[in-house]
């Protein structure tokens, strides 16, 4: 597997257990009425953190283990498959930003923005993420 | 719309490796400027290279491009 293949496995496993430990307590402090802004900013300060430390570790760990090809520069299909995913992730991005701006005037909470513009980021990078990890494994046909 | 005709790629880059003295994917890749990975989905047919890296391919191997990769429809 290519070293970039494994970086883009482990930031998205990261990514997925990292807020998909976030919005169910979000959502978990909203029930209970403990959703404030520094609430959710230490949850969301302290998950992040988290999965920062996981990534970078693990990233140290491969690194080591994989060699002379983590040092290696990105080739033309690294570039194309990293540009193919942030070109499907940029479209994401802006449907999930657009739909945040739709449903922003009927919410007064602060905080429910920002989840919701923070879901449509995550949502955008996951799909970058999955899209990368497709295109080393299935192939690239351009 | 216009329909395109199916068919892919194909190369013979696993057997020109073999006649030049078994040359690794690695060392083919350090030549040309690509990963060994790279190397081998070019060889699996998982990616199709840029006409420059086709160039460098075939010119590592002294062949014309035509003998490296084909279009086989």
């Amino acid at each position: 597997m290519v070293f970039r293949e494994k970086i883009a496995w482990l930031s998205l496993a990261a990514m997925i257990v990292a807020y998909g430990i976030y919005f169910p307590l979000a959502e978990q402090a909203a029930a209970r009425g403990e959703a404030t802004t520094p609430h959710l900013l230490v949850l969301l300060g302290g998950v992040l953190t988290v999965q920062a430390l996981v990534v970078i570790v693990a990233s140290i760990a491969m690194a080591i283990q994989s060699g002379r090809d983590a040092n290696a520069p990105a080739d033309e299909r690294d570039r194309l498959i990293a540009r193919r995913g942030a070109a499907i992730a940029y479209f994401v991005l802006m449907v999930g930003m657009v739909s945040v701006g739709c449903v922003m005037p009927f919410y007064d909470q602060g905080w429910e923005i920002i989840n919701a513009a923070l879901f449509a980021l995550v949502i955008a990078e996951i799909v970058r993420y999955v899209v990368i990890v497709l295109s080393y494994r299935r192939g690239w046909h351009g | 719309m216009v329909k395109l005709p199916s068919g892919k790629v194909i190369n013979q880059i696993r057997l020109l490796r073999f006649m030049a003295d078994e040359m690794t994917q690695a060392e083919l890749g350090d030549r040309i400027g690509l990963t060994r990975q790279t190397v081998a989905a070019i060889e699996a047919g998982k990616y199709s290279p840029t006409l420059e890296a086709a160039f460098r391919i075939a010119q590592v191997f002294g062949k014309p491009l035509d003998e490296v990769f084909q279009w086989e429809g």
